[in-house]
C-alpha cells in the first residue's frame, strides 16, 4: 500500500477514536464526577447561585447537547475557558507546553541516547563484570522511588553544594539552562535503569541470532556486528519504546514540575483534576488521544524505514 | 595519558555548563529594595470579583485597593480609610453609609485610557465595581458578601439573570455616586459587618473602560490604583510587581499597638509608601523547595513546613540556636480559625445529644494537637477563636475530651452502653495524607468507648458534594475567618444557613437562631458581645460539632525584612514592609 494512503487511512481512525474518547469523558464527568458548581462557588455557595452557575456553564442542558459540545470542541480545538482560572484553554496549553518541553525534550533525548549507549556497552561486555555491574546498578536505580531522588538531589546539589537554583524557571535562551539542569539530571537517573535494561534485553536478543554467528564466522569485527547489524535489527522495539513516549513528553513531568516550580502542563492538568475543571481535563484528554494516534502512525512508518521487510497494509 | 577528542569536547561542555550554573551566586542589587515572597498555589487571575482564595486575593491587593483597609500594626484588627477620605458617616438607623473618597487618586497607566494615561478615580467607579460583583452574567465568587444587603441590588441582579445584556447604567437605590467624590450605600437591612466587606478584595475598585477594553482578558490586565504595578498577568510560577511611580502620597502610620512597639516599626512613621521598589512572588506548591529556598535567602519569610517543625522549634517554643545565629527570627501569631468534626444533624442517630457528647468526650484534643499541629494550636472550646469579641477566654467546655469514663456514661445515657446496639458510624475526610491520618486518629479515639467508625475518603469536590447532599454522618473540616467578627463563625451554626450554605452540619436550634438574627444586625456594642457570649456557650454545650483547635501560625523570617507582622487580613500590607539591603548582604553571608 502507498505510504500516504496508509497514513491517511490511519489518521481517519482518529475520528471514531475521538468520538469514543469524548463519550468516555462525557460519561465520567456527568455520571461519576461531583457537581463542579459547588466547588467553583466555594464555602459560601447558596442553592440559587448553584442553579445560576449550572445554567451559565450549560450543565442544565440535555445530555446529548453537552456531548455534542465536547465533540465540537475536539474537532475545532476551541476548548473555551477554564472554569477555575477563567483563562482561555488553548492559550493555557500553549503557555504550558513550552516549559514542559523545555525540560522533557532535552531530558528525553539525552536519557535515550545515554541509555542506548550504555546498553550497547554492557551488551558488548555481556556476561562480564561491566555487564553484571550495569544490570545491578539498573536494578538499584529502579528500586528507589522518584520522590526520593528529587528530594535528595534538590537538597544536595541545589541547596548544599549550590550548583543549581533550588527551583524556578525562566523562559528564553540561555536563561532557562540553569533551571533545567537539575531536573534533567534527575530525569536521566530516573529513566536510566528501566531504559538500559530494556535496550540491553533487545540487543541481547539479536546478538544470539544466527546471522550474528554467521557474521562472526566470516570474521566481521565485534564492533561492526554490534553497531551495523545488531543495532539496526533491534531498532523496531527501540523505536516503539522511544516514539510512543513522545506524546507524554508534552504532558510534562508531574513531580519534577511540582518540585522545581516549572509552569508546565503536568501541573496544569493536576490542578484541573483537583478543581474539577472539566474544560481543561477534556482538552488535555482529547489532545493526548490525538497525539497518541499520530505518534503510533509515525512509529509504523518508521518501521518501514528501518526494516524493509515491514510492509504497510 | 591522552584524552580522545570526543572526551575532551564533552569535558569542555560540562565545564561551560557548570560555570553557567553553580559557579556563580546571585548578588544583592543595592539599588533596588526587592522583596521575595512565596505562595503555595497558583493564582487564578487578577480580577477582584473572582478572588475567593487567599492566594488570589493577596495578589490582587497589591494592585487594586478598596475604600477601607485593616490597620497593619493595630490589634484587635481595626479598619481605617484607604481610598476613602475618612470612615463613613452612618445614618441613625444604621442603614445609610456615606463615603467621601480621596481626591487626586489615579489609576495605573494603560492603553485602555485616553492617551494611555490613568485617569482620576471617581465615586462612580465604585458603583460600577459593586455592580460587577452582582452581575449575573459574570458569576462572581464574592456575591455572597452583598447578597440581600444593598437596597435594589438583588432586584437588579434578578432582572438581568435571564436577559442577554446587563444594563450598568440603570440606577440602583442603595448604590449611588452623589457627586464625583461622594458615594452612598443604602442597605436593605442592618448589616454591621458591611464595612468589613469594603476592605475585602471582592469590592476593590476597577476602571470601567479597562474592563470594556480587555473584555474576558481583563483578568490578565490588572489596572488599579494600588502601590504596585503588574503590566500583564501570566499563569506562571513567578509574578513580579514594580512600584507604582504615580502612587498617591500615602504615609506610614504613626500609631502602633503595644505588642508591636520596640520592634523598629515606629521609626518609619511618616515615611512615603510603598517603601520597597519591587515584589517578586514565587509560586511553589511543595514544602521542601520552599524551605530550602528560604534557608538560602531566596525567600524573605516563610510559614514553617510541618515536616521541618521539630528541627527548627525547641520544646520551649523558641528557635534553635543554629537558626538564631543566622539572624533568622520567629513570629508566632494566632490564626482566626477553628477545626472541627461536624455531625450531620439531619441524621436521626446523631440527633441524640448524649451520643454527641460521648463522642466529644472520647476525642483527645491534646493528643491530636501534638500529633498534627506540633502542639502549637489552642484547643477550641467553642466556635469563636481568640482575638474576636465574643470569645470567652477562661471558658471550659464541659464536653471537651478526653474523659473516657464520662464519655462512657454519656454513651449509656444515649441508650448504647459500651456502644452496644449502635450501628456503624461513617467518618468522611479528604484523601490527603494528613486528613487520612486525622481520620485514623479519630477512629482510634472512638474505639476506646466501643464505637465503630468506618472511614471514607474523597477528593475535595466529592467531599463537598457529599456534605451538600447530606451523604455524610461525621466529617472533619476547618473554617477560616472572612473578617474578624464573631458573626462569621456563629453563622456556621445558624439554621437557615444550612447546606449548601456555610452550615454544613445542618445544626438548627431555634433559640440560637433567634439570638443570631438579633445579634447579627446589632452594631458592635457590649450588648452584642454579651449575646455572642451566650451563643458561644450554647454552641459549646449542645455539641453541634466535636471541637478541634484554633491554629497558630509559626513564621520564620530573615533579619533584613522589616515591619512584617503576620496577619489574617494583610491584603495590601506589602507597601508597609521594607528590606534592609546592607543587612541582607551580611545575612546572606551567614546562610
Amino acid at each position: 500500500m502507498n505510504l500516504w494512503a496508509y497514513v491517511l487511512r490511519r489518521l481517519l481512525y482518529v475520528i471514531p477514536v475521538i468520538l469514543g474518547v469524548c463519550f468516555i469523558i462525557f460519561i465520567l464527568f456527568n455520571v461519576f464526577s461531583p457537581d463542579p458548581a459547588l466547588l467553583l462557588l466555594g464555602k459560601h455557595a447558596t442553592a440559587s447561585q448553584i442553579v445560576e452557575l449550572r445554567r451559565e456553564l450549560g450543565l442544565d442542558r440535555p445530555w446529548i447537547l453537552q456531548y455534542l459540545d465536547i465533540v465540537k470542541s475536539a474537532f475545532t480545538f476551541d476548548f473555551g475557558r477554564s472554569w477555575s482560572t477563567k483563562q482561555e484553554i488553548f492559550y493555557m496549553i500553549k503557555q504550558g507546553a513550552v516549559p514542559s518541553l523545555t525540560i522533557s525534550l532535552p531530558s528525553f533525548v539525552i536519557a535515550s541516547t545515554v541509555a542506548l549507549s550504555i546498553s550497547l556497552l554492557v551488551a558488548y561486555f555481556r556476561g562480564k563484570f561491566i555487564d553484571k555491574a550495569g544490570v545491578f546498578l539498573c536494578v538499584a536505580l529502579m528500586s528507589i522511588s522518584s520522590l526520593a531522588y528529587i528530594l535528595f538531589f534538590q537538597w544536595l546539589l541545589a541547596y548544599k553544594w549550590g550548583m543549581f537554583p533550588i527551583a524556578g524557571f525562566e523562559s528564553g535562551f540561555p536563561d532557562f539552562i540553569e533551571y533545567i539542569m537539575l531536573p534533567l539530571i534527575i530525569w536521566l537517573i530516573l529513566s536510566l535503569g528501566g531504559d538500559v535494561r530494556f535496550y540491553r534485553t533487545v540487543i541481547l536478543d539479536e546478538i544470539y541470532q544466527d546471522y550474528v554467528r554467521t557474521a562472526r564466522a566470516k570474521g566481521v569485527g565485534e564492533r561492526v556486528i554490534l553497531f551495523k547489524h545488531v543495532l539496526k535489527n533491534a531498532m523496531i522495539p527501540i523505536i516503539t519504546q522511544i516514539v510512543i513516549q513522545i506524546p507524554f513528553l508534552i504532558l510534562g513531568a508531574l513531580l519534577l514540575e511540582a518540585f522545581f516550580s516549572i509552569p508546565g502542563l503536568g501541573g496544569m492538568t493536576l490542578s484541573a483534576i483537583n478543581s474539577s475543571d472539566f474544560p481543561v481535563i477534556k482538552a488535555m484528554t482529547i489532545l493526548s488521544a490525538i497525539a497518541y494516534i499520530v505518534f503510533s502512525v509515525i512509529t509504523d512508518v518508521l518501521y518501514t524505514v528501518v526494516d524493509p521487510r515491514v510492509r504497510l497494509s | 595519558m591522552k584524552l580522545s577528542n570526543g572526551i575532551r569536547t564533552w569535558l569542555v561542555l560540562l565545564g561551560v555548563l557548570l560555570s553557567s550554573t553553580g559557579c556563580f551566586k546571585k548578588k544583592v542589587d543595592l539599588n533596588e529594595r526587592a522583596l521575595n515572597l512565596v505562595i503555595g498555589a497558583d493564582v487564578k487571575g487578577m480580577d477582584p470579583i473572582y478572588a475567593n482564595d487567599a492566594y488570589s486575593s493577596g495578589e490582587i491587593a497589591r494592585v487594586y485597593e478598596g475604600l477601607l483597609e485593616y490597620h497593619p500594626f493595630r490589634r484587635p484588627y481595626t479598619l481605617v480609610p484607604n481610598l476613602a477620605e475618612k470612615l463613613p458617616s452612618v445614618s441613625e438607623d444604621g442603614l445609610t453609609y456615606t463615603f467621601k473618597i480621596k481626591k487626586g487618586i489615579f489609576f495605573h497607566d494603560d492603553k485602555a485610557f485616553s492617551e494611555g494615561k490613568g485617569r482620576e478615580l471617581e465615586a462612580k467607579d465604585f458603583v460600577y465595581s459593586i455592580k460587577r460583583l452582582a452581575d449575573p452574567k459574570l458569576q462572581s465568587l464574592g456575591w455572597w458578601l452583598l447578597d440581600g444587603k444593598i437596597a435594589g441590588l438583588n432586584e437588579w441582579r434578578k432582572k438581568y439573570t435571564d436577559k442577554k445584556e446587563v444594563d450598568y447604567s440603570e440606577k440602583i437605590e442603595g448604590l449611588q455616586a452623589i457627586d464625583k467624590y461622594t458615594l452612598k450605600f443604602k442597605l436593605s437591612k442592618s448589616f454591621p459587618q458591611f464595612l468589613y466587606a469594603l476592605a475585602m478584595p471582592f469590592t476593590f475598585v476597577v476602571p470601567e473602560e479597562v474592563v470594556k477594553h480587555y473584555k474576558k482578558e481583563f483578568l490578565n490586565h490588572p489596572v488599579g490604583t494600588g502601590p504596585f504595578i503588574l503590566p500583564q498577568f501570566n499563569q506562571t510560577k513567578k509574578i513580579v510587581y514594580k512600584r507604582n511611580p504615580k502612587f498617591r502620597k500615602k504615609l506610614f502610620p504613626s500609631e502602633v499597638s503595644a505588642e508591636f512597639k520596640g520592634k523598629g516599626i515606629e521609626k518609619y512613621a511618616g515615611k512615603t509608601l510603598p517603601i520597597i521598589d519591587k515584589v517578586t512572588v514565587h509560586i511553589m506548591s511543595e514544602p521542601q523547595p520552599r524551605w530550602l529556598k528560604f534557608l538560602k535567602g531566596g525567600i524573605d519569610f516563610l510559614s514553617i513546613p510541618k515536616d521541618n517543625f521539630d528541627s527548627v522549634i525547641t520544646p520551649s517554643q523558641g528557635l534553635v540556636d543554629d537558626m538564631a545565629k543566622k539572624g533568622i527570627g520567629l513570629m508566632i501569631s494566632p490564626s482566626l480559625d477553628v477545626t472541627y468534626v461536624a455531625f450531620n444533624h439531619d441524621n436521626e442517630l446523631l440527633k441524640n445529644v448524649h451520643l454527641r457528647r460521648a463522642m466529644s468526650l472520647a476525642y483527645n484534643v491534646q493528643e491530636s494537637n501534638k500529633l498534627f499541629y506540633n502542639n502549637t494550636a489552642l484547643p477550641a472550646h467553642s466556635v469563636i477563636p481568640p482575638g474576636i469579641a465574643g470569645y470567652i477566654k477562661d471558658y471550659k467546655n464541659p464536653y471537651i475530651g478526653q474523659n473516657v469514663e464520662k464519655a462512657k456514661e454519656e454513651l449509656a445515657k444515649a441508650g448504647y452502653p459500651e456502644g452496644k446496639g449502635l450501628p456503624e458510624i461513617t467518618y468522611d475526610s479528604l484523601s490527603s495524607t494528613v486528613s487520612r491520618q486525622q481520620a485514623q486518629f479519630f477512629q482510634k479515639q472512638m474505639a476506646k468507648i466501643g464505637l465503630k467508625i468506618k472511614l471514607q475518603t474523597s477528593t475535595w469536590p466529592k467531599f463537598q458534594e457529599k456534605i451538600t447532599k447530606r451523604q455524610v454522618m461525621l466529617y472533619g473540616i476547618a473554617w477560616g475567618a472572612d473578617y474578624p467578627d464573631a458573626e462569621n463563625f456563629l453563622q456556621l451554626l445558624f439554621g437557615p444557613n444550612r447546606s449548601p450554605g456555610a452550615n454544613g452540619s445542618g445544626y438548627s436550634n431555634p433559640e440560637f437562631d433567634k439570638l443570631f438574627k438579633v445579634a447579627s444586625i446589632l452594631q458592635d456594642s457590649p450588648k452584642r458581645t454579651s449575646m455572642y457570649e451566650t451563643m458561644y456557650k450554647m454552641a459549646a454545650e449542645e455539641v453541634p460539632w466535636i471541637y478541634g483547635v484554633h491554629r497558630q501560625s509559626y513564621v520564620v523570617k530573615h533579619s533584613w525584612i522589616k515591619n512584617y507582622v503576620p496577619s489574617d487580613f494583610n491584603h495590601g500590607h506589602v507597601q508597609y514592609w521594607d528590606v534592609n539591603l546592607q543587612e541582607k548582604v551580611k545575612g546572606l553571608e551567614k546562610l
